[in-house]
Parts: C-alpha cells; sequence; structure tokens
C-alpha cells in the first residue's frame, strides 16, 4: 500500500507539473542556397558527427501504372557506380570509399519520397570526401545494364519471398483496399520490376531529382556557413528545376459500404491468421493532428495501457501484439490496426478490435483516460529528442510536410491543450466503421483444434 | 572536459584515419562509475548530459541457458510475468505508471540474460526505479493470470517462428550444432514444453534466479552519479541476497564429423547456412587473439557494401541473392561462426556452398589484405563514436559486456586489440577452425505454401457485438 500511494502522489503532482520541464531545444535554420533547393540546419556540438538527409520528393506515388517498384529501384541503383563525363567510379569504389571514410551512406525510396541519408564524422576532410561522393551519386547515377539486370533479380526474388509470408500478402492487400485507384494502392510485383528498363531509371532520375523537389536537412557539429557549403555542394551538379510534373490524383475518402464489399479474407495455410483494419484519414499538417494523436494513444497506440492490448491482449489472451495508428503522409493519410492469432480465435479477436474501435469512436475517450494520455506524450516529449538521429527524423518531417519551424517548441502545448470534446469530434469526423476496410490473411478453421 | 572518453576515442580514430595507426592507449573513461551494494547488486553508471534524458535497465544473469530440460522458455515466461504485479503493484499498474512518467519501457530475454528497461526524462528516474526494485523481490501473481498470459507467449512463438520458414530454420541449425549445450534449446522455448508450462516453474524461477547478487543496474544518461547511487542504496538496498543454484558448466563436447539437417518449410528461395564451433572471448583470458581476430574475419567477409562475400557471390558470380556472417565476440556461451546466404534463382545449394567455401579458401591460403584490415578497423572504430548518440544503445553495451562476466572496462581494451589483428592472425583462425570437423549445415528447401487449406473455412464474423464477454 505504502509504495503505491507514494507512487501515485508523485505521479499526480508530476501530470500537473508536467509544463514544467524546461528543456532547451535547438533551433531550426533555415539557409539561403542558390539553386531552389530548400534546407535546414539544426546545430548541435555534443558529438563530432555530422547526419545529413537529403529528401527528394521522388517516391513511389509517382511509379507509372505498369511499373510499379521503379521510384525504389531508381533510388536503389544510385549509389552502384556512377559516371561524370570522363570521371567514372565503380559500385566498389564507392562502397570502398564510404568504409574507409568511417562513413554510411544510404538511398530509399518510399511511398512519398526518396532519400539519401549520410552519416559521417565531422571532421572537415572526411565529410567533404563523403560530401563530394553524395553529390555525384545524386546526380549522375550510371544505371549500368548489368548491375541493372542484377538488382531486378534481387528484387524480384525478395518479393516471391514476401508472397509467403502472410504479413506481406495481408499488407500488399490492405493497401489496395483503403488506397484503390490512388497510385499507392499499388505494389511492386515481379511482373512490374521485369517491364522496367534502363531508359525508365534514366528518365525517372532526370525528371524528379532536381533542385526544385530535394530539401537538404542537417543535424550535428557544424555551423551554418559550412551547413550551407555541404547543402550547396551536394547539389552543385543537378538541375535547378525541370519540366512540369502531372499532379497526383486526390485520394478520396473511403466509401460507405456494405460489411460484404468491405472484408477481404485470404486462405493461407499458416498457423494465425493476420488481420488489419483502416480507412483513409488526415495527412500531417491537417488542424486534428493532435487531438487524433492523443485519442489513438488511448485507442492502441499507447503501447501496453491502449485499450486495444488491454481488450485482445491482457483480458483474453489473444493476441502477442495488437495496434492502431494513423499514418499522416504530405497530403494524404490513413488509419490502420492490426493483430495477428491463432487461426481458431480469428474470429472472436476480429469482433473485439472492432467493437473497440466502434465504441472508441462513438464515445471517446474518458477524462481519465485523457489526462493518462497528456501526461504520457508531454512527460515523454524529452525522449523524442535525445539524440542527433532523433533530431534528423523530426526535423525530416518538418520539412517535408511544411510545418511551422517552431513544431518542436510548441508540440506539448499542442499536446496539452486537446479536449475530450477535440478528440471525439475528430475521430467522428475523420473515421467511421461502416467506412472501414477489413483484410483477413489466414486458415481461419471453423473448429477448435 | 565534459567527455573525456570521447575526446580520446576520437583522437584514436582520427590518428587512425590520418595514418592508419594502431595501437594508442586510451585512459580508463572518467564519465562511467561503479558501485556494489551491501546485497550484492552491482551497479554502473554512465554519464551522458546531452540531453535530458535517462535510461535504466536491470540485468539478470538467467537465461534460457540456465533452464533444464522440460522448461525450455521458462526465462521468456518470466520476463512476461514481471508485469503482472507484485504485493502492492495490481496487475498492469506496473507499465500504467511508467506511461504516466512519459516512460517508455519493455524487457528482452536471450540466451544468456533477461534485461528490463525504462526510457524517461531524467527527473523521472526514482519513479522507475522504486518500481523496478519492487518487482525485484516482490513478485505475485495469481495461476488465472499465468494461464492467459501463456496464451499470448504461445502466440508470440506462433509469430516469430511457426510461421517464418527462416526462424524454423534457424532453431533446427542450433539444436543440431549442439547436443549438450543448453544454447540447442530456442529462448522462447518449444511449443511443447511451453503447452505444459505451470505456474510453479515460472515461480521457482523467479525464486531461484531473481536476487541483487545475480542482478546488474546499468543507469545511462543525464544524471549525477553520487544521487543515483544513493537512490539505488535507496530502493535496491533492501533487496535480499539469494544462494544462487549452482550453474553447471554443461561444456558442449567437441565436434568431430561435419553434420547437416534439411529443414522443409514455405519459402520460395532455397537457403543455405554453414555453421562453424569457433571460440568466443573468455573474461578469464582477455588477451587470447582468436575471437579478436574472427571478429576481422567476419568485417572482411561481411564488414561493409563491397566487402568478399557480397562482392564474389551476389555480385561477381550471381549464386546468391544476399549474403551475412554472424559471430558474436560476447557471450555466456559457446559460439558459431556463421554464414548464411539466399540462393539465387537457377542456382543450387551445392553451387552456393561450393562460392563460399572458395571465399574462405581465399582467405585461408592468401590472408586478407591491408586496406581490408584497415578499412574494418576504422569502421569499429567509427562507431564507437557514433553509438555515443544514443543514451541507450550506451546502457546496452555496457549491460551485455557486464553480464557476459566482463568489466565495462574492458570494452575499450577490447577496440585495442581488434585494432592490432594481423592477416596472419586472421588466416589463421580462418584455417583452425572453418573445417569440416567442426562445421553444422542447415539447408532449407522451400515448400507451397497451400493457398488453399481443404475443410471448410469459417466465415469471420463481420458485425459488431460479437465480442465475448469473458471477463
Amino acid at each position: 500500500m505504502k509504495l503505491i500511494t507514494k507512487l501515485l502522489a508523485f505521479i499526480v503532482v508530476n501530470i500537473i507539473f508536467f509544463v514544467s520541464v524546461a528543456l532547451a531545444i535547438p533551433p531550426i535554420q533555415t539557409l539561403t542556397l542558390n539553386n531552389g533547393a530548400r534546407a535546414y540546419l539544426i546545430q548541435t556540438n555534443v558529438l563530432p558527427i555530422i547526419d545529413i538527409e537529403v529528401t527528394i520528393d521522388a517516391g513511389a506515388r509517382y511509379d507509372p501504372p505498369n511499373k510499379t517498384g521503379l521510384a525504389e529501384l531508381t533510388a536503389s541503383l544510385l549509389s552502384l557506380g556512377v559516371q561524370s563525363g570522363q570521371k567514372m567510379i565503380s559500385e566498389a569504389a564507392i562502397a570502398d570509399e564510404i568504409a574507409d571514410l568511417g562513413a554510411s551512406l544510404s538511398v530509399m525510396a518510399s511511398g512519398e519520397r526518396a532519400t539519401m541519408r549520410i552519416r559521417s564524422l565531422s571532421r572537415a576532410d572526411l565529410r567533404q570526401r563523403i560530401v563530394e561522393l553524395g553529390a555525384t551519386i545524386l546526380a549522375h547515377p550510371r544505371f549500368e545494364a548489368k548491375i541493372v539486370e542484377r538488382e531486378k533479380q534481387r528484387l524480384i526474388a525478395s518479393l516471391l519471398e514476401a508472397e509467403t509470408k502472410p504479413e506481406y500478402i495481408l499488407e500488399r492487400r490492405f493497401k489496395k483496399a483503403v488506397f484503390r485507384s490512388y497510385p499507392l494502392g499499388s505494389s511492386a510485383t515481379a511482373q512490374s520490376i521485369a517491364q522496367i528498363q534502363v531508359s525508365d531509371l534514366k528518365q525517372f532520375h532526370q525528371l524528379f531529382y532536381r533542385g526544385d523537389r530535394i530539401t537538404v536537412n542537417l543535424v550535428g557539429d557544424i555551423d551554418r556557413q559550412e551547413a550551407t557549403q555541404i547543402a550547396q555542394a551536394l547539389l552543385l551538379q543537378l538541375a535547378a528545376t525541370g519540366p512540369a510534373i502531372n499532379p497526383l490524383p486526390k485520394l478520396t475518402e473511403s466509401p460507405i459500404e456494405p460489411a460484404s464489399t468491405r472484408e477481404t479474407q485470404i486462405t493461407f495455410d499458416t498457423q494465425q491468421t493476420h488481420i488489419a483494419m483502416g480507412m483513409t484519414a488526415i495527412p500531417r499538417n491537417d488542424p486534428d493532428y493532435f487531438p487524433l494523436l492523443v485519442g489513438n494513444y488511448v485507442l492502441g497506440g499507447g503501447g501496453f495501457v491502449s485499450r486495444l492490448m488491454n481488450e485482445v491482449r491482457e483480458k483474453r489472451g489473444l493476441a502477442y501484439s495488437v495496434s492502431s495508428y494513423f499514418i499522416p503522409g504530405k497530403n494524404i493519410g490513413i488509419f490502420q490496426a492490426g493483430l495477428q492469432t491463432r487461426n481458431d480465435q480469428a474470429s472472436l479477436a476480429l469482433g473485439v478490435m472492432r467493437e473497440t474501435i466502434a465504441r472508441f469512436i462513438n464515445e471517446g475517450p474518458s477524462a481519465t483516460d485523457l489526462v493518462a494520455a497528456k501526461a504520457n506524450l508531454s512527460n515523454g516529449y524529452p525522449l523524442r529528442i535525445d539524440s542527433n538521429r532523433k533530431l534528423l527524423d523530426n526535423l525530416s518531417s518538418i520539412t517535408w510536410n511544411n510545418l511551422p519551424l517552431d513544431t518542436l517548441d510548441t508540440w506539448t502545448k499542442k499536446i496539452e491543450a486537446v479536449t475530450v470534446e477535440q478528440v471525439s469530434q475528430a475521430f467522428q469526423k475523420h473515421l467511421a466503421m461502416n467506412r472501414m476496410q477489413t483484410v483477413v490473411v489466414g486458415a481461419s478453421v471453423a473448429s477448435p483444434k | 572536459m565534459r567527455y573525456p572518453y570521447l575526446k580520446s576515442c576520437l583522437i584514436g580514430i582520427l590518428f587512425l584515419l590520418s595514418n592508419y595507426s594502431v595501437g594508442q592507449v586510451r585512459p580508463s573513461p572518467a564519465d562511467t562509475h561503479e558501485f556494489t551494494l551491501a546485497n550484492g547488486l552491482r551497479l554502473i553508471v554512465r554519464e551522458d548530459h546531452r540531453a535530458p534524458t535517462v535510461a535504466h535497465m536491470v540485468w539478470y544473469r538467467a537465461g534460457s541457458m540456465d533452464e533444464t530440460n522440460g522448461r525450455t522458455g521458462v526465462a521468456h515466461v518470466l520476463e512476461h510475468m514481471m508485469f503482472k504485479g507484485t504485493d502492492e503493484v495490481k496487475t498492469g499498474e506496473f507499465s500504467r505508471l511508467v506511461a504516466a512518467v512519459g516512460g517508455r519501457e519493455n524487457a528482452f530475454t536471450s540466451l544468456d540474460y533477461t534485461a528490463y528497461f525504462q526510457q524517461v526524462e531524467q527527473s523521472k528516474l526514482a519513479t522507475v526505479m522504486q518500481l523496478e526494485a519492487d518487482r525485484m523481490s516482490n513478485l505475485r501473481f495469481d495461476d488465472a493470470e499465468f494461464k492467459k498470459e501463456m496464451q499470448v507467449i504461445m502466440e508470440e512463438r506462433r509469430l516469430r517462428t511457426e510461421d517464418n520458414a527462416s526462424a524454423i530454420m534457424n532453431e533446427t541449425l542450433m539444436a543440431t550444432a549442439f547436443m549438450s549445450s543448453p544454447y540447442r534449446h530456442p529462448v522462447i522455448g518449444w511449443m511443447n514444453d511451453l503447452e505444459n508450462m505451470q505456474a510453479v516453474d515460472a515461480r521457482n524461477w523467479y525464486e531461484n534466479w531473481y536476487a541483487p547478487n545475480n542482478a546488474i543496474v546499468v543507469i545511462s544518461g543525464d544524471v549525477d552519479p553520487a544521487k543515483v547511487r544513493v537512490l539505488a542504496e535507496q530502493y535496491y538496498g533492501p533487496s535480499k541476497t539469494k544462494t544462487l543454484p549452482v550453474r553447471k558448466p554443461q561444456v558442449e563436447p567437441v565436434q568431430i564429423g561435419i553434420k547437416n539437417v534439411i529443414v522443409q518449410a514455405p519459402a520460395d528461395a532455397p537457403q543455405i547456412t554453414m555453421a562453424w564451433k569457433v571460440p568466443h572471448l573468455e573474461p578469464s583470458a582477455p588477451d587470447q587473439i582468436e575471437p579478436y581476430a574472427l571478429e576481422v574475419l567476419g568485417g572482411v567477409l561481411d564488414g561493409y557494401d563491397n566487402a568478399r562475400l557480397s562482392r564474389a557471390l551476389v555480385k561477381q558470380q550471381r549464386l546468391v541473392d544476399g549474403i551475412d556472417v554472424s559471430y558474436n565476440l560476447i557471450s555466456r556461451g559457446p559460439q558459431l561462426f556463421q554464414i548464411g546466404a539466399t540462393v539465387a534463382k537457377g542456382k543450387t545449394i551445392a553451387q552456393t556452398q561450393a562460392g563460399i567455401r572458395q571465399v574462405l579458401q581465399e582467405v585461408m591460403t592468401q590472408g586478407v589484405t591491408e586496406a581490408e584490415l584497415k578499412r574494418i578497423k576504422v569502421r569499429i572504430l567509427a562507431n564507437q563514436i557514433y553509438k555515443r548518440d544514443s543514451i541507450f544503445g550506451q546502457a546496452m553495451e555496457i549491460g551485455s559486456a557486464e553480464i557476459a562476466g566482463f568489466s565495462w572496462r574492458d570494452l575499450d581494451l577490447i577496440l585495442e586489440r581488434i585494432q592490432n589483428v594481423t592477416s596472419a592472425q586472421v588466416q589463421a583462425v580462418a584455417k583452425r577452425y572453418l573445417i569440416d570437423a567442426g562445421l553444422t549445415i542447415a539447408v532449407l528447401e522451400p515448400q507451397l505454401r497451400k493457398k488453399q487449406i481443404s475443410g471448410t473455412a469459417a466465415p469471420v464474423k463481420t458485425h459488431l457485438g460479437e465480442m465475448v464477454k469473458s471477463q
């Protein structure tokens, strides 16, 4: 009794004073470049390292209809050989140089964007070499036919392997159900990758990798002037602009449909059934972002203390992992919840998940729930920014989503301002059970074992 | 200087980068502090004031290697039960209290240990330490709670292992390579042992191993070591010392011939893992050179994008689509040097195996180049600086060294010794250990997953109100 009383008293004090945690957040500095790109710096001098992210608006959402996977393949081939005039650097020489510098450099594409990330020691001669290499990689990928063919084979192999895994089948089908005709509804397949030619890669690179589609984010032990030089150097060899690009289609809200057409079942002989449900939701810059973030903490985002975890795992032992989350992008966003359970209890687990989500949309959080959610998010805020890598992730999100540059400074205030009513209204406005798509993958047999 | 350890590390790497000299001696880091409480609990504090956060970890020297037959998985089961309440904290309260102070928490079990952690803003350290110390001595859960949690754990096994061909292959490999060592059992336990696990098994495990003299508390972050010590005395101090069970050595007999095992499971591409019995670093003999040479061998074979295995087999010969090496320098139990590969379309397991052997043969006959050695050493030292970016990562590193019987002070010495490894030493360990007598080969033969199962598939109910009120 003593311990718990003392702890509760302590925690109440903490909740009341959660604003008292004074946290010095290093400011975001806007850099001025001369080729149309944007660049930002968070200077931190604690460690002698720098982290750089070059964000290119060249994600999978720009994949041509029959060549899904083009953006991903383009990004992954960037560092596998460059040719600039007479100068050629092989993929082996690039890898050796990165290793010799004690640096890391990787390029990848996700649904929305491509990113090149560099981590280096901040010593001037070392960072200059890796920046120079990064600049050449961005501007002059070689797309050598033999290497393109090899990487296509490897990507196809990994897709065929993924098709034997229930979690991948689920994710692919769920994307299709929620994004429908929007480009992100398609997933790369062995066929779509096989269609991609060297000329497609070159065209895609030339069209999308250019100054006016790029943001450079820098965090670490460099000052404003050094950061500006790095950003300029990275983009020096790229065109500042280029031809207009067709606008993306609009993602329309998941429609109201009868239950039978909102549910997809895929029979798959696994021990567990994997379930996902969700619908379209908000982009990151939506005014309802904070009420939904706080609300979803209560519903399915708050780790061991969420309602979904409590109903599905803690009370009934139905699943190891169950959660819900909003995935807010630049212009669009979705809501997704999911779990995995033994085949014979799939129906029960899905019912519990549905009922929990439906009740939350209908009734919203209790006042106690809201206090607990806000306490966690506010008190835990320092954990979101306590390393250069996390600062870079935040900076990247702010600049990609065009959020105000004081987003980090106002974050806890915005959390604290959220009310029960705002959460309820936001959930009712953006989510509805008769719009939710459900995908079930597994061997849901009738009789228990 | 605020970061003496870091500065010395930096000087080391820059020296290395500029002229590739090796072997400089660094002073002991002044920002790490070590205390032992009267009850035997060891406390290690790493001061790092870069941000106002702290990582609090408790490591118990009780992993799956300490389990006995028929009760495999019990270390991990207890890890789950540790969230189920004490005399004074109700089921589920632990997580709610940590969440209320903004904490992130979890726990993990390995072959060697079970560890629990919380990450919080620095002023909340006392709260989480009080909770963690409470469950070191006062755990209490009822049988119903245990039964329910066993269902969750079996779901975890289904998720991680039963439906995952690579995981089954790895489990089979370990069970084949080791005959006597408890490393032959999976950390999560065999399904049949889980089905037959009793609450008393978990309680006995707790009674046996959860004691201050079998625990190491590691704290990293924005803290004052003297104050942390006072807090630790206050919360962990009252915990009673126990006499720990005798740990039998269970030394694995020397392998005297190649072992082959085939796993048939749903997958698309064949996989092969070749695993050789090799030494790991012993706390009693930190000067032995072979483990360091094996670490460098791993780096030369797979330490960067253009390392030997990937260059030869993925890029040049197109035998495989992916290949990687795993070896742990530091562990409590016996180690394997593993090379695992996914076979490319149109190629065979036999060709892949021959390709791997050829790459190894080159090392055995010609050694490695100076350029490769330098590259691996630079990478290791650069990582020493990068890892300082994570407060949690630092606590992890200290804890895993300590739990294997090393001191956090050894971490720097280990790095220095890796720097001193020569081509001849790498060649020597390859020749001595990567031989058939100590080799186990596991092969995954892909099976089609039946998309349509026989029998009647029950439709999953779609309407609301399906939820069973079981409470």
